[in-house]
């Protein structure tokens, strides 16, 4: 039971509610789109740069999620151990 | 937004998650290896076809009449039911049985085929290859082989068939609500929070809700199209049966009763090819199959073609050649329904952008398993704290620590 304990948010929440609230969708919309181009200009344009294209798009959002979370694991390990 | 709303978007998105989740799994699993079956097959098993004799490149192919003629001469008293020139090989496979009535009564048997294959060289007419004969021992199968089996039946059909396959085609559907229903709830996680941050500082539970955040809304799009096609993939079965009982039966009910004719008195095979090649510009022919053969006329070639172009290779287009006469009956498009589903295979299987789109396609799915895997631990999270609260409920003495964590995390689910 006393796993639970330390998963608590109660100490998070007034510093939550005091941040000004973000825009949330042009990030989530700008990696769909790219996913979408992607996946149809490979379908569309078959060849050469279309394909390129295609896959520069694709790969952008796998980027990003690898990018959101090595600075994640960085900034807290620096945190923590202060290893770096 | 009101909280009521909210509640009832999360319900719907747990719900719907709960229901596919475990069939995703094994989907997004099973998918993988498929995605590079060609690599696996030739890495692990190799190519066992006899090398194709080397030929001048503009070499042209014989008259498929001759190939045809030489697979009768082979099996005299036996029927031809399919010529199929291959793709991407100078090869022409020609199918054979004892009878149509035969093969038809192969369905009562589940371990009965009388059809076989026989491969011609396209340019030489050689004979290449026979499928193996029943009477002989299976050849012991390979591990590759096995493991790619398996893996195909789980993905398509989970062992079960038609069902399994409109139950994996109802998954889809029940997956794409519960994106739809995970992208509302994201509206509302995240706005106070910027994009991709992962809190790794706090509870675990929150590094498990970031996490599952920030990989579902990077992958939400291309989850959605191939969640989406692979339902369509899915539903191949009746759609094409629907296209069967509709279009097709008005099509061949002039000629449905008409008795099926002696194959020695049918007109030429290669003509019908370039018949129907004239009746569908722009298509290549893939193959024919004679009168009598389960899908088609008592008395015509069924020639299917399809378009040149990559974007257009999917879409077949039927060809009718009258097999007594040799002449052209029509050629018939395919309805929207089918050539939807045609244009969604493609989507679904990544197989059309070379080996870096299906690495990324690997790559993709990989994240999508980490968004099923993250939302299974939030809601086992979920439930131990529910399961505490009723321990509490019937007078079991829990940590304090608890006491709190319920009405907050209850809190944060509809926050």
């Amino acid at each position: 039971m006393n796993a639970v304990s330390p998963e608590i948010p109660v100490p998070s929440r007034p510093v939550l509610e005091s941040r000004p609230s973000v825009a949330v969708w042009p990030w989530p919309i700008a990696l769909g789109a790219l996913t979408a181009f992607g996946l149809l200009s490979a379908l569309l344009g078959q060849h050469g740069i279309w394909l390129a294209l295609s896959w520069a798009a694709l790969s952008i959002p796998l980027i990003v999620t690898v990018a959101c979370l090595l600075r994640a694991w960085r900034r807290t390990s620096s945190v923590k151990g202060g290893q770096s | 937004m009101t909280t009521r709303t909210l509640r009832r978007w999360f319900v719907v998105h747990k719900w719907t998650s709960l229901v596919c989740t475990l069939f995703l799994l094994i989907v997004c699993v099973t998918g993988l290896p498929l995605l590079f079956s060609e690599q696996i097959w030739d890495t692990f098993v190799g190519d066992d076809d006899p090398p194709y004799e080397v030929l001048p490149p503009d070499t042209p192919n014989a008259n498929l009449d001759v190939i045809v003629e030489k697979a009768r001469a082979l099996y005299p008293g036996q029927i031809v039911t399919n010529v199929d020139p291959d793709d991407d090989e100078p090869a022409v496979l020609v199918s054979m049985a004892p009878s149509w009535q035969a093969l038809k009564d192969d369905d009562k048997y589940p371990d009965r085929n009388s059809s076989h294959w026989i491969k011609f060289d396209a340019r030489t007419t050689k004979m290449l290859e026979q499928s193996r004969p029943e009477t002989e021992l299976k050849p012991p199968g390979t591990w590759t082989g096995l493991i790619m089996g398996i893996c195909r039946r789980l993905h398509v059909s989970l062992f079960a068939y038609l069902p399994g396959r409109l139950f994996l085609g109802l998954m889809g559907g029940v997956f794409v609500a519960s994106l739809v229903s995970g992208t509302v709830l994201y509206g509302r996680f995240m706005k106070r929070l910027p994009f991709g941050s992962v809190r790794r500082d706090r509870a675990a539970r929150l590094t498990w809700l970031d996490l599952h955040n920030l990989l579902g809304a990077a992958t939400l799009v291309w989850a959605t199209v191939v969640g989406f096609t692979g339902l369509v993939n899915e539903l191949q079965t009746p759609l094409f049966g629907l296209w069967r009982v509709t279009d097709v039966r008005q099509i061949l009910k002039p000629y449905a009763n008409l008795p099926v004719p002696s194959q020695d008195h049918l007109s030429s095979v290669q003509a019908a090819f370039d018949t129907a090649a004239r009746a569908a510009p722009g298509n290549e022919v893939t193959g024919l199959s004679f009168p009598g053969a389960s899908f088609g006329s008592p008395v015509h070639y069924v020639l299917w073609t399809r378009g040149a172009t990559p974007l257009r290779a999917r879409l077949f287009t039927p060809v009718l050649v009258d097999a007594r006469t040799g002449e052209l009956t029509g050629a018939y498009p395919m309805p929207w329904y089918l050539r939807f589903l045609e244009i969604s295979r493609p989507l679904h299987f990544g197989d059309y952008g070379g080996m870096p789109l299906r690495i990324l396609w690997a790559l993709l799915d990989v994240v999508v398993i980490g968004v099923l895997v993250s939302g299974l631990v939030l809601w086992a999270g979920k439930r131990k704290m529910a399961t505490d609260a009723r321990l509490r409920a019937l007078g079991y003495d829990l940590d304090d620590a608890d006491d709190a964590a319920v009405p907050v995390l209850t809190a944060e689910a509809v926050r």
